[in-house]
């Protein structure tokens, strides 16, 4: 599958003809050779040692070259004489290669590329992710005057490539709108729409971009998309799945954010900030990040196994998220496809075994954060009670007793209250938890022992300090790691233009898919990481150029050549985010709380969701400004997520999520047009539209503006007003059933029918895609 | 629907290009995410022919004693109240005994029925009486021994959460065959979900279009959100609609993206499905002769449903499982692929009150037993037995010991069975199954005697039954081809109970 989409995007590129590979154009082993193998031979022929048949490895040039018996399998420049050759195009079913019975078998194209590449020396090269990136030159472009900006290059190049033409600018209603909600995840009013459309200087969209960078809610935006990484919930998971108290790690990635933490001390604070020098509370609260893994409180369970499934999904988690390495498979055998071995995935579980956690129903080691107010009172209790016991020395008193007994309660009642978030936290020295390797992954099975070590991949870290995570998270962020700023621009990319340059933002091992621009991505990647880590400056970059501010209309032909835009010649268009969704409708009705951070909230739930066993905690709709908070604030409990957002593709938060997948299902028309806090938005919307003084053609149009931004065309407008018309007159005559709508919309009067063309509004598909 | 001419030609267009395979409906997708997606469009080599077209998996969740339903061990009613031997003990992890507990004869008496002379016991005289349609399997195992993992392992073929569960890969492999009604719907009783919660319906790292759909019969919407909002009637819906669907129309002649048009279609499926769905929904509809079968009563919300602790409450003729397996009925004789219920109160443990094996026990099995011995009657003589995969059962077994950590001595309303992973017993029916039984125990029922069937193997033979080859049934996720059945070939189709 993967190789046939390769070989597609490649005749997309019009780098190969229709019938095949263009023959002067030289087999490349990334592009075109290691699929085809990793696809059909490693599995028995890689590194994997424990399933290698023959004793031979292809994914190796010394393995495939290597004489066995007289014969190699690769005979470089000699086709006719490589076993390869002979095996795969042989006829005996006992020869035969792949074999019949292993599912794979290879078409006619990809034999003549294997026999071509061996014609052509058969080298292999090492997999594109695990070189350097490098800053290629700018590819000559020939409609020189539209790129702004080296993106836009490396672009128009591929477009013209594959005779495709760059889309206009988008409108700047459009523009505004589409560059709010991917920055901050909130839409602009119509008022900064208004006065970006009036800003004739050259630094108009700049403007905006900056202004958007520098609000808080740019951080609340793209902490949502951290905490899918990070599998950040309220509860502890499992059976019980109790409530934790690890919101205060949520408000660190916002401020963090906010304040553009470089990427490599933002990677190093949350895998190792409590091994840092003078850790302070921030940094070790950071690692937090790793304590979002799941507490089994079930009765009856055997710790260490859940321990251990902790530690194995920080493993795991720590090398998809910054490395886009998939690591499961070497938990219970080397991998298939990459080079990682199960002596490398248990030197790096030795790593992080050596936390103190140990699935603990208290969740210690945890972190106690006071407020103010709490170290205030704290404090006072502490003094008072000194005096007491002052007084106490000097004369001995029944009652100074009780009075000591009475503030010490009170500490402690202060003392309980204190927020308290799990961190991570080392062994003492001196007592290191052994490692041993588990057999096929289980951990009651084990075998020979473990000594922490960072795998050699890329580089190793200077031997003389201790391995530990910090020298996890150092050789992680070494400028020499070629995966780390590669995985981290493409996951930023994603998130603006909806799929990455990598497709496959979890893989960018030898299963993953190949990169669309290969020249653009690295650019991207040697300018973040040499240009600071800088998160925000890498947003600027990406939204500043040509290439974004497309228009992401698009007609049949270019449509039919190009259906999933992969050559980027119109803007992106795609669904809002589950989250972008519900914060939208409440801007754009009032409704919204600003507040940033702080412990999570409960808007309103349907009754009986909430269902769980053995777990005394209700959800109880919060009335006040808490109704209204962004949905990032949303209680998130494991095993009984927020309907209305699991429904617009939220991932539930049990393991990292790397990317969602957005779906288009009537559970999301039924949430958008009935449930009750859409309802409620639209009666709010609906009262912003009628104060608005003037015909009612003028409250739609402000209804419209809000909703959309953008001013409604003569049609829209009059589609809308008819509308309401209609529904106006039946509401007219049936008084009973407006008054249930203004109620159910949460409002003590109000025009029933104004609501629904606010209901009609925030269920357009312009309002629920990026336009 | 009616678009104008231009734009209908746009639509045959994409649909040609993008929905020709798929269609819309429930399992249609973004169109960002129905392409390229490995796995979402792949080729259907993983197809076979199906014995069933449809699957009710009845769980019961907490996992009911084997030794007092189908394990009529005399050995055991022999050793009763002696210690356990040390050699069942050592090295073992159990949940909750300590120490050495006291064996446990079976607390119910035992008869063999029909022709094929399965053992029951008195606690299920409706399954006796379709005993001839079941496979009882007496030589379950599992890997895991606390509630929620088991039940991940049972359900989702991994013990951790965020993998799909069974009927999600079924929705995802197959589909729904009806277009308007969800592929995967779940229905639960007993006054809670299970232990793993929502997770066990999860989609995983599958789409979430092909999770299960919670159906409620709790008296508030069975689906969230179905209902307009009060005030609003259908006519006034429809006019909302109206103006929606040319709004976006305007929207599509404008942009041409295909997704609005599939935002369209989805919107329209939604106004369809708030007929459909209370439609089926409604038992009500049934006579009154099917509503006896299975001991149903429309509307009935038993208080145990919103208790904080539902196990003091449970009554024998509590209607509720009896009214999800009726709807069961009507979910899959209407096209939906995947009907799972989940009746929580099955852990007795015998430490609390209202979770003992003599007491509790003959009360869920009320509960149960009329209504599954109706589902298959009603099946059968509506001719969908056959074409629809029944399966029975917990996500492990419990103790031949008594467990001790609580009461040592037994005691009336406080005799209990700890967890036990390695032998129990769930039964299969209809959908190609062979009736009859398979496996067997050793003479006090801890170990399995012949026949071993794993967690695996159940999964195999599920999909195989609904006309997947289990083994070559993947989605391509974190490097690895995952499967329902594990990454290893230990799964296998039991053949034996096949028809």
């Amino acid at each position: 599958m993967r190789c046939c989409f390769t070989v597609a995007l490649l005749c997309f590129f019009g780098l190969v003809g229709d019938t095949g590979y263009a023959a002067d154009e030289p087999v490349s082993f990334n592009r075109d050779i290691r699929p085809i193998l990793a696809k059909n031979c490693f599995a028995c022929h890689g590194p994997d040692e424990g399933t290698r048949e023959a004793d031979l490895r292809l994914d190796t040039h010394a393995g495939a070259t290597a004489a066995r018996d007289g014969r190699r399998a690769l005979v470089p420049g000699r086709a006719s004489e490589s076993e390869l050759v002979a095996r795969i195009e042989s006829d005996d079913p006992d020869v035969v290669m792949p074999p019949a019975d292993s599912g794979h078998e290879l078409s006619v194209d990809e034999k003549t590329l294997l026999r071509r590449w061996i014609s052509e020396g058969g080298e292999y090269k090492v997999h594109w992710s695990f070189t350097q990136p490098v800053k290629s030159e700018l590819p000559p472009v020939e409609q020189s005057d539209w790129p702004k900006h080296p993106i836009d290059h490396f672009v128009l190049a591929k477009m013209e490539a594959g005779q495709l033409t760059a889309s206009e600018k988008a409108d700047r209603y459009r523009l505004i709108r589409r560059v709010s909600l991917d920055l901050t995840g909130l839409p602009p009013t119509p008022e900064e729409a208004d006065a970006f459309v009036a800003d004739s200087s050259d630094r108009a969209f700049e403007k905006v971009v900056d202004r958007l960078l520098a609000s808080e809610a740019y951080g609340e935006h793209w902490a949502r998309m951290w905490l899918d990484l990070a599998r950040y919930a309220d509860t502890k998971g499992y059976e019980k799945d109790r409530h934790r108290d690890i919101w205060k790690f949520r408000d660190w990635v916002i401020h963090a954010l906010n304040r553009d933490m470089p990427y490599d001390q933002f990677t190093i604070e949350q895998l190792a900030g409590d091994l840092l020098p003078n850790a302070s509370n921030e940094q070790i609260l950071a690692t937090a990040f790793h304590r979002n893994t799941m507490t089994n409180d079930e009765g009856g369970t055997d710790n260490e196994e859940f321990r251990v499934a902790a530690v194995k999904d920080r493993v795991d988690t720590t090398m998809q998220v910054w490395m886009g390495l998939t690591m499961g498979c070497a938990k219970c055998h080397s991998h298939k496809y990459d080079p990682i071995s199960q002596q490398d995935y248990y030197s790096l579980y030795a790593i992080f075994n050596q936390t103190a956690d140990a699935d603990r129903s208290d969740d210690v080691p945890v972190l106690p954060l006071p407020t103010a107010e709490q170290t205030w009172q704290i404090s006072e209790i502490e003094a008072a009670i000194r005096v007491l016991q002052q007084k106490k020395q000097e004369k001995s008193d029944d009652s100074l007793d009780a009075m000591i007994k009475e503030q010490q309660k009170k500490l402690s009642g202060v003392r309980n209250a204190v927020t308290k978030t799990p961190i991570m936290k080392e062994l003492p020295e001196g007592k290191p938890r052994e490692t041993r390797l588990h057999r096929r992954g289980n951990f009651l099975d084990q075998g020979d022992r473990v000594e922490p070590a960072i795998m050699e991949l890329f580089g190793s870290i200077d031997a003389e300090v201790p391995v530990n995570r910090l020298q996890v998270a150092r050789w992680i962020t070494q400028p020499e790691n070629p995966l780390t700023s590669r995985v981290m621009v493409n996951r930023v990319w994603a998130r603006l233009f909806g799929t990455g340059l990598v497709e496959t933002e979890e893989d960018f091992g030898t299963q993953g898919m190949m990169p669309s621009h290969p020249e653009l991505l690295d650019w991207l990647a040697v300018d973040f990481r040499d240009g600071g880590w800088s998160i925000k400056k890498l947003i600027r970059t990406i939204v500043l150029s040509s290439t974004y501010q497309q228009s992401a209309a698009v007609d049949v032909k270019k449509l039919a050549a190009d259906p999933r835009n992969i050559l980027l010649s119109r803007g992106p268009r795609f669904r809002l985010s589950a989250e972008t969704v519900r914060d939208q409708a409440l801007a754009a009705s009032g409704l919204l709380t600003r507040k940033v951070g702080g412990p999570s909230v409960m808007p309103p739930q349907p009754d009986g969701v909430w269902k769980s066993t053995y777990n005394a905690l209700k959800w109880i709709d919060a009335t006040g400004p808490d109704r209204y908070r962004r949905a990032l604030y949303t209680y998130w409990k494991r095993t009984s997520p927020y309907p209305a957002m699991i429904t617009f593709d939220a991932g539930s938060g049990e393991v990292c999520q790397i990317r969602r997948v957005r779906t288009n299902t009537p559970l999301q028309a039924l949430v958008m047009l009935n449930d009750p806090a859409y309802v409620e938005a639209a009666g709010a919307l609906a009262r912003r539209m009628n104060d608005v003084d003037g015909a009612t053609a003028a409250r739609i149009r402000r209804g419209f503006r809000l909703a959309l931004i953008r001013p409604p065309s003569d049609d829209e407008a009059a589609r809308l007003l008819e509308v309401y018309e209609d529904l106006s007159a039946n509401y007219a005559k049936d008084s009973a059933a407006a008054d249930k709508l203004v109620k159910a919309a949460n409002r003590e009067a109000g025009d029933a029918a104004m609501i629904a063309v606010a209901n009609v509004l925030l269920n357009l598909d312009e309002s629920l895609m990026k336009p | 629907m009616q678009l104008p001419i231009s734009l209908q030609k746009t639509q045959a267009v994409t649909r040609r290009h993008f929905f020709g395979q798929t269609g819309l409906g429930f399992g249609a997708l973004a169109l960002q995410s129905l392409l390229g997606r490995d796995g979402v469009a792949a080729e259907k080599d993983y197809r076979i022919p199906a014995k069933a077209k449809s699957i009710i998996y009845l769980h019961m969740a907490g996992s009911p004693s084997q030794m007092e339903l189908f394990e009529d061990k005399p050995a055991l009613t022999k050793f009763h109240g002696q210690e356990c031997p040390q050699e069942y003990l050592e090295g073992k992890r159990f949940a909750f005994i300590k120490g050495t507990p006291k064996m446990l004869g079976p607390q119910f008496k035992y008869q063999k029925h029909g022709e094929t002379g399965q053992s029951l016991s008195e606690l299920l005289p409706g399954l006796a009486s379709i005993s001839d349609d079941v496979c009882v399997i007496r030589s379950m195992h599992t890997e895991q021994f606390n509630h929620s993992p088991a039940q991940l392992l049972l359900q989702t073929g991994n013990p951790r959460l965020g993998y799909p569960s069974i009927g999600s890969w079924v929705n995802y492999g197959l589909g729904s065959e009806n277009e308007n009604l969800p592929g995967f719907v779940v229905l639960a009783s007993g006054g809670k979900t299970p232990s793993a919660g929502k997770s066990l319906w999860g989609s995983g790292f599958l789409p979430t279009v092909y999770q299960g759909i919670q159906c409620r019969t709790d008296g508030g919407d069975p689906i969230l959100y179905l209902s307009n909002p009060s005030g609003m009637s259908r006519e006034a819906r429809r006019k909302t609609l109206d103006a929606i669907r040319d709004l976006n129309t305007f929207e599509h002649q404008n942009i041409g993206d295909p997704e609005t048009l599939t935002r369209i279609s989805q919107y329209e499926l939604a106004y369809r499905m708030q007929m459909s769905v209370p439609e089926v929904m409604d038992i009500g509809k049934e006579p009154k002769h099917i509503l006896d079968l299975y001991g149903a009563q429309p509307g009935h919300v038993s208080e145990a449903e919103s208790a904080a602790d539902p196990r003091v409450l449970y009554k024998g003729n509590d209607p509720t499982f009896a009214n999800n397996c009726l709807l069961a009925r009507r979910l899959v004789e209407n096209g939906v692929r995947f009907v799972q219920l989940y009746d929580w109160g099955w852990d007795h443990h015998g430490s609390s009150p209202g979770e003992s094996v003599d007491e509790t026990l003959p009360i869920k099995c009320q509960q149960i037993d009329r209504a599954i011995a109706g589902l298959v009657k009603d099946l059968k003589q509506r001719g969908l037995f056959d074409e629809t995969l029944i399966i029975w059962g917990g996500e492990f077994g419990r103790t031949p010991m008594m467990q001790n950590n609580v009461h040592k001595e037994l005691k009336k309303g406080f005799i209990g069975r700890d967890h036990h992973p390695h032998a129990f017993t769930m039964w299969m029916a209809g959908g190609g199954i062979k009736p009859g039984s398979y496996g067997s125990t050793d003479d006090i029922g801890y170990y399995i005697g012949e026949n071993p069937m794993s967690i695996r193997d159940l999964q195999a033979t599920i999909l195989h039954q609904i006309g997947i080859d289990p083994h070559r049934f993947n989605f391509a996720y974190e490097g690895l081809n995952q499967r329902l059945i594990g990454p290893t070939e230990e799964g296998r189709v039991i053949k034996e109970i096949i028809s």
